[in-house]
């Protein structure tokens, strides 16, 4: 078993879910959602965003307009569809559980222990 | 003194110092490749270039106007290199090294007439089962071989059922694209002949 592979597997299945989440608060263009990934360290490298993002985005979870700027080109502004809030709101209460789950099992092996 | 080339990035264009530019034209190759079974793959690297072009900008200043290999790595660095994605993102990198389609021989229920054992014939060979029908009926009249071959046929090969079956009996590669887009393809005729 190797350590950092376990703990890239796991940031992978959350990922989709935060890109989704950061988006539900507001519309933002790439680089606002990676800042947002990073900060909470969920994303290493920026290069694993584009990809899901244009996957989502097919999936029909998303959709995206284009935006002028000040300081370049036009920017893509992603934002959830009403079919993309509610995938969220299904994986909300996934990860509640999920959640319930593992602390659940984290107890439980505490209580055996004592 | 060093050569520069210039370039067009995300729609900004960019002097890039020579060997910087070979550094990041295999950059771009390399991800080009690992993209390339997804299905907007081109949409994905324009917008890696998008953020590319941006990361650029932002090292270049009035003193520093050509960006370096230096400059290259470190970007790199930030958008990662393919290997570093994880590898099971998608469907496509499992799907590319897979083992290859199995092509098998079914009776094909959808297309039939008798059987389906021409159509089953038709869809493993990718032809018209109306020319194996001519050629079962011109076998029959020649003393019933055709009929006799018919139904060993009819024995021997077992009818497509599942999904996957169907893909198998083409010959394509058993994978979710295709079997999503198989299922897609009879929603679409159940459709189809409801509205009929």
């Amino acid at each position: 078993m190797d350590l950092e592979n376990t703990k890239a597997q796991m940031r992978k299945g959350i990922l989709e879910y935060c890109i989704l989440s950061v988006l539900s608060k507001n519309s933002c263009y790439a680089s606002d959602i990676i800042k947002e990934l990073k900060e909470a360290r969920v994303i290493v490298v920026e290069g694993t965003l584009y990809p899901l993002l244009t996957r989502q985005k097919n999936a029909g979870l998303l959709s995206y307009r284009w935006e002028e700027s000040q300081q370049g080109p036009p920017r893509k502004y992603y934002e959830l569809t009403p079919e993309g809030q509610a995938y969220l709101s299904d994986l909300d209460k996934s990860w509640d559980e999920l959640v319930e789950s593992v602390n659940l099992i984290r107890t439980s092996e505490q209580l055996i222990n004592q | 003194m060093k050569i520069t080339v210039s370039i067009n990035l995300g729609g900004y264009s960019f002097n890039i110092d020579e060997d910087a530019y070979a550094e990041l034209k295999r950059y771009l190759k390399n991800l080009d490749l690992h993209f390339a079974g997804e299905e907007s793959s081109s949409e994905i690297l324009s917008d890696i270039e998008s953020r590319m072009s941006e990361l650029f900008r932002s090292k270049l200043t009035v003193y520093k106007q050509v960006i370096t290999l230096g400059d290259v790595g470190e970007v790199i660095s930030v958008m990662g290199r393919p290997e570093d994605f994880p590898d099971n993102e998608g469907p496509s990198r499992k799907e590319k090294f897979s083992t290859p389609g199995t092509h098998r021989m079914y009776r094909d229920p959808d297309k039939r007439v008798i059987g389906g054992v021409s159509s089953g014939m038709g869809a493993y060979w990718d032809i018209e089962p109306w020319i194996i029908r001519v050629i079962f009926i011109a076998l029959a009249f020649a003393g019933g071989l055709g009929i006799v071959i018919y139904l060993i046929l009819y024995i021997v090969l077992p009818e497509a059922k599942t999904t996957a079956q169907k893909i198998e009996m083409k010959g394509n590669p058993v994978n979710i694209h295709n079997i999503k887009n198989s299922v897609k393809k009879e929603f679409d005729t159940v459709r189809k002949n409801m509205k009929l």
